[in-house]
């Protein structure tokens, strides 16, 4: 059935399907359980079509989810095809055969059924805080196989005409260390699937079947034809670059990404040959979590209000070979993705600033700098874990410097108050700043990157961190410098210091505290273009030391 | 008693709303804002009040104001020069605030930078520990030492905020006393006043942003004063906060941060006292102007509250009613999008030029045009006192109906329609997506445009009527006259349900003694005293807590723990849908509200003005493919239950109503029109 549809209502139902989208992601965070989803938001709602493509995507998600968004519609509509029924509901997280990321990504989908007919999919993703496998929380650095990271689910039918499959749910719970929490969160991706359901239908029953479908398909073209106008905008060319990871947490170091940009008219193909073959440690990216990277680096240079869907995926072309670090197989690992993903838009961003100059960032801070403290807690015995993920330094842009202590690229979380720090754990936090002089000097600057120092109160504990951008400097653009590494440092009570590796487990002892120090970020153009009152600036909030300011500034 | 008035200054205008309670006489006036020192206005209004109306001002007993002093110094960062202290080594923090970005996709925009550039941001080597016990004493030379510093950095005022002050804030008060010696007449700010309550950031950031605004609040409030006192000496004067409440001139130059958000408070305030006298306790109330709208869930009466915002990008922690605010109003502009298809707003044409049809050179479409174009709004406003130019609409609209291929009417419907789902989405925010069914709630609109557009979105979202009060114009003015005075209190004291009580019990006591502090300075009879006690609970683990109101059934004494737990399961499963009966939960904090209740006043006692006008009618399009001839009936004639049949438009000074015909709108006993929307 085919209808037209005036531009006016196609306005009013867009919105209708972006609204839905909306309304299931607050319901998912609200009825889930666990901090992650509640606080930090890991977790987006997406509609697709009949023909698995990506049609809605709610304003909140994040960019690493929109691939595996499809990538589970995908593998879901070519496994259960014509069988699927209305109640069903689908269940994946395996990022080998189920088009995931990472395995504490479960993926839900629920189809939505009109007259009989198969019309769409209404799909959830949250983060949740342990999987399985080898360390809690199912993303240790280390690990050197996709079956240490958790327990992998192909995509599987968890319930047939409203009908749980109450023995694969016993499965999949026994094999998490905290069935209660997953099972809450479980509970809260199946009623947002289910509100997703009904509000779809009701959008169905108002404006009418034929209406919606129409929508879906003008929504797609027209977001692809949108998109190829903002390519088409992009210099013709072909735009190469390369950067490397620090290293694996295991054996491999430099591990290098490289990418060939090719643009003309309104086609554009990233090329990643080039880039190594994967790697033991679980740094390796599956093709979705590359197709995030491209599109977050094209979102940002070409217009951050573009659409998430079908439409504007569709109007870039990827190439990545099999077997290497942005295109893995099995059994790689891959828990630690979100950094790799910095360094992918890195490389996105440095090859367009060729064919952008005033659109790019130099090199953000470029990692997804992580710091554990477990241990338990003296006056209660009772365990505890406090992880936190730092921003850094926000790449200089052409205009104005790039921010200090943020987060970067495909990450946005928020930091925990000290306050709710030291109220909830024994640990106690001896500073929180900005890190002096890691910010590269440049026409505008890379921004500084933050330093947070943490010491266990009465007791001994673990630490485990996770860095990048340790080795390997944020790089500067058009004659910026370079920003500053990160680093983890041990402070004895004696007040020696001593460097950590770039991913360390460790005791920690009372008396004893670890510095956090993240990456600054990079410069943007030469360094004697930067004008006067901005040098004062930076000198007069001491953000930079009058030694940095003489020796990157000749005046 | 004496008169009753209420002044609130918006951008433009300046409205005045005066109430009698003895003969229960009501009298508005409008005048022209003067934003440079808006007491000019206010006296020039109280003037006109006197003039036009003969209200006698020397017995005036109350004078409510809200002020948009504090949000327009924000807006155009025309507060003062300051200097924060905090803890060693934390000085950073008010510029990394929570270490996110904006928007996400966009790596151009960055949240607004610190109002305190770090130069002049100082650290007291210092430090309190969890549960408020000193870790790093403060020494006494360095209490000097910073406050020398202070004295010499040429600042007008200074932000005090140290790390678990809300548990200790000794700190906080030697390092005042002494900057206070050092440098007499500085402005100060000191976070375990402001808002003594958990998580460092948005603490520093109220503090900052109260030290920002008292220079230029204070001075005002003198100003004020002074001219009050010189007209109605037996006024008491009462400054409304975002909470809805009104505080006294003094406590307003202390905490100006109060004022922030109190401009669309007052309308909540108005529309809940009209919402009671109508014996409609659950509503929704609808605000449109010209360039925003705001919207707010009333329940049994009240307001729901907020306990953190946003204010001009910065983070602000103080109670407040909780209005969603979106960019929509009758001077947004159609214009078409990268995908191209048709948007309205944010985009505003503003009060200039305005839209095209004010015929003041604004020349693109907005929605007060699409209304003109369809006849919905007449070309005569305020009485005659302002033409709308049809013609001028109908050439903005235009060039959107030629590129849709539409007639101009079907195009201004278009921008109808596209605008109202955008009001719908908003209606939906504070509603469907906060754990309310909108459906059993009667939608209030006010505000200029609001009325315009109630009836259409009520029937979409299956709201079961609309209910647009007597004067929708000025319900702002007139909510400052109904409001009580507020003061609230707060006090952190973490404890699990399960520990002892006693530390919580403690601190309400200690919050129950400054409540009666504060009545007594206020002189508040005991008749009038009310208060209200809340607790923020959560689950133990979870970092994010839900106020629950705690039912006064035993004063203000604090329930046993199992009372608190069920209160928070219930409030829990309200809110997410689901609770954990046997998961432990803690209390965070506790909330104090001491509420002064002002004399209540009755409904309105206006009769009607029978204006004998002859019944006229003209065509208007309420929708599909052609014109209705509709009746326009002029509000004033209307009497307690009389019922205009649709289609029709009840045209009035401050607003229009469009009745789309198979309606009909009724007046009620407080003049209300209630119209009931079709299942």
């Amino acid at each position: 059935m085919t209808s037209s549809i005036d531009p006016i209502t196609l306005e009013i139902v867009w919105n209708g399907l972006l609204s839905v989208t909306d309304e299931c992601f607050i319901t998912l965070m609200r009825s889930a359980y666990s901090t992650n989803i509640k606080e930090r938001h890991d977790h987006s709602i997406a509609i697709a079509d009949a023909k698995g493509r990506l049609i809605a995507q709610s304003q909140g998600s994040l960019p690493i989810h929109i691939s595996s968004m499809t990538g589970l519609i995908a593998a879901l509509l070519a496994k259960y095809g014509d069988s699927i029924e209305e109640g069903d509901l689908f269940l994946a997280n395996d990022p080998h055969v189920a088009g995931g990321t990472h395995l504490p990504d479960l993926n839900f989908a629920m189809p939505v059924f009109e007259d009989g007919r198969l019309i769409g999919l209404v799909a959830n993703i949250a983060h949740h805080a342990d999987v399985g496998g080898a360390a809690a929380g199912s993303m240790s650095g280390g690990l050197n196989e996709i079956w240490k990271e958790g327990l992998r689910i192909p995509v599987v039918r968890l319930m047939r005409r409203g009908q749980l499959a109450q023995e694969l749910m016993d499965i999949i719970l026994l094999n998490m260390r905290l069935p209660e929490e997953r099972k809450g969160d479980i509970n809260a991706q199946i009623a947002a699937c289910r509100l997703g359901v009904e509000r779809l239908k009701a959008l169905s029953h108002r404006y009418g079947l034929g209406t919606l479908e129409t929508a879906f398909d003008e929504i797609v073209s027209r977001s692809t034809a949108r998109m190829r106008a903002e390519i088409a905008k992009i210099p013709d060319g072909r735009y190469a670059f390369e950067d490397v990871l620090d290293d694996d947490g295991l054996e491999a170091k430099d591990v290098r990404f490289k990418l060939v940009i090719d643009k003309s008219g309104d086609r554009i193909v990233f090329d990643w040959t080039g880039s190594d073959p994967q790697v033991p440690g679980n740094v390796n990216l599956t093709f979705n979590a590359t197709q995030s990277c491209v599109f977050f680096g094209l979102k940002a240079v070409l217009d951050p209000d573009l659409p998430n869907n079908q439409g504007v995926l569709d109007a870039v072309e990827i190439i990545a070979p099999l077997g290497t670090v942005v295109n893995c197989v099995a059994p790689a690992a891959v828990a630690l993705r979100a950094n790799t993903c910095q360094r992918g838009i890195d490389v996105v961003l440095g090859a367009l600033a060729q064919a952008l100059p005033d659109k790019v960032i130099a090199a953000a801070n470029g990692a997804n700098t992580s710091a554990v403290f477990a241990g338990n807690d003296p006056e209660t015995g009772r365990p505890y874990v406090y992880l936190e993920t730092l921003g850094g330094g926000m790449g200089a842009r052409a205009t104005k410097d790039g921010k200090d202590g943020v987060q970067a690229g495909i990450t946005n979380t928020s930091n925990l108050p000290v306050e709710a720090i030291e109220m909830e754990y024994p640990l106690r936090v001896l500073a929180y700043g900005f890190v002096e002089d890691s910010g590269g000097a440049g026409r505008t600057r890379g921004g500084l990157g933050i330093r947070r120092i943490v010491t266990p109160v009465g007791h001994r504990c673990e630490f485990s961190g996770v860095g990048e951008r340790f080795t390997h400097r944020p790089w500067g653009l058009f004659g910026g410098e370079p920003g500053g590494t990160g680093r983890f440092v041990l402070v004895e009570p004696s007040g020696a210091r001593r460097q950590l590796a770039n991913k360390v487990r460790m005791p920690l002892n009372a008396g004893e505290s670890v510095v956090v120090e993240t990456p600054g970020a990079g410069g943007y153009g030469p360094p004697d273009e930067r004008t006067a009152d901005a040098v004062a600036e930076d000198l007069g909030s001491g953000k930079f030391t009058p030694e940095f300011m003489a020796r990157h500034y000749r005046r | 008693m004496g008169w009753l008035i209420g002044v609130d200054v918006g951008g433009t205008f300046t409205d005045l709303f005066a109430f009698e309670p003895p003969t229960g006489r009501i009298a508005v006036h409008k005048v022209p804002s003067t934003p440079a020192d808006p007491s000019i206005a206010i006296v020039e209004g109280l003037q006109g009040l006197k003039d036009r109306h003969g209200v006698d001002l020397g017995a005036m007993e109350r004078f409510a104001h809200g002020t948009t002093v504090a949000t327009n110094a924000l807006i155009q960062r025309k507060g003062g020069k300051l200097a924060l202290v905090t803890t060693a080594g934390f000085r950073d923090l008010l510029e990394i605030g929570r270490q996110i970005r904006p928007r996400v996709y966009d790596i151009q925009t960055d949240y607004p930078p610190p109002l305190i550039p770090r130069e002049r941001r100082f650290e007291a080597v210092e430090r309190i520990g969890s549960r408020g016990e000193v870790i790093v004493g403060l020494e006494e030379a360095e209490v000097r030492q910073v406050a020398a510093a202070i004295a010499g950095a040429g600042v007008d005022g200074v932000a005090i905020c140290l790390l678990f002050s809300f548990l200790n804030p000794d700190h906080e008060r030697r390092l005042a006393a002494a900057i206070r010696e050092a440098a007499p007449g500085l402005h100060l700010s000191v976070s375990s006043e402001v808002q003594p309550e958990f998580r460092e950031y948005e603490r520093m950031s109220t503090t900052v942003l109260n030290a920002y605004l008292q220079p230029q609040v204070t001075l005002y409030m003198e100003r004020l004063g002074q001219a009050i006192r010189e007209i109605a000496p037996a006024a008491a004067i009462g400054i409304n906060q975002s909470s809805g409440g009104l505080m006294s001139i003094e406590r307003a130059s202390q905490f100006p941060v109060r004022t922030a958000l109190s401009g669309p408070a007052a309308g909540v305030v108005g529309a809940c006292h009209v919402a009671a006298l109508s014996g409609h306790p659950d509503v929704i109330t609808f605000d449109m102007g010209g360039t925003s709208t705001d919207v707010c869930l009333v329940r049994g009466g009240k307001a729901e509250m907020a306990f953190g915002r946003d204010v001009a990008g910065f983070p602000v922690r103080m109670p407040a009613i909780d209005i969603h605010t979106i960019g929509a109003g009758g001077g947004s502009i159609a214009h078409f999008g990268a995908d191209g298809l048709m948007k309205v707003g944010p985009e505003s044409a503003g009060a200039v030029p305005g839209p095209a049809c004010y015929g003041r050179g604004g020349t693109l479409p907005t929605v007060s045009d699409a209304n003109v174009v369809l006849g919905r709004l007449p070309v005569e406003l305020l009485g005659g006192d302002m033409r709308l130019d049809k013609a001028a609409a109908e050439n903005a609209v235009r060039p959107v109906a030629d590129r849709l291929g539409l007639s101009i009417e079907a195009a201004a419907l278009g921008i109808v329609r596209i605008v109202n789902a955008n009001m719908m989405r908003a209606i939906r925010a504070v509603s469907i997506e906060r754990g309310h069914d909108p459906r059993p709630f009667v939608l209030m609109p006010f505000g200029g445009a609001g009325a315009l557009h109630a009836i259409e979105l009520a029937e979409e979202i299956g709201m079961r009527a609309v209910l647009v009060p007597p004067s929708p114009g000025i319900l702002c003015a007139q909510g400052l006259v109904v409001a009580d005075l507020k003061e609230s209190f707060v006090a952190t004291c973490r404890t699990p349900l399960a520990g002892d009580l006693g530390i919580v019990k403690r601190e309400l006591a200690r919050l129950s003694a400054a409540l009666e502090q504060w009545w007594a300075r206020e002189r508040i009879a005991k008749s009038d005293a009310r208060a209200e006690l809340v607790a923020d609970m959560r689950y133990i683990g979870q970092n994010y807590e839900l106020s629950v109101p705690i039912p006064d059934d035993r004063g203000l004494d604090l329930p046993p723990a199992a009372e608190l737990a069920a209160l928070f399961h219930a409030a829990h499963a309200r809110s997410y849908g689901h609770c954990d009966p046997a998961a432990p939960v803690e209390i965070v904090n506790l909330r104090l509200t001491g509420i002064g209740r002002l004399p209540d006043i009755g409904p309105p006692r206006v009769p009607p003005k029978r204006s004998g006008r002859d019944a006229r009618t003209r065509p208007v399009w309420f929708a599909g493919d052609a014109a209705v001839d509709a009746r326009i009936v002029w509000r004033d004639d209307l009497a307690p239950g009389d019922s205009v049949a649709g289609p029709a438009v009840i045209e009035q000074l401050d607003a229009t109503t469009p009745v789309p015909p198979g309606y009909s709108a009724v007046v009620d006993a407080s003049l209300n029109l209630v119209i009931g929307v079709r299942a």
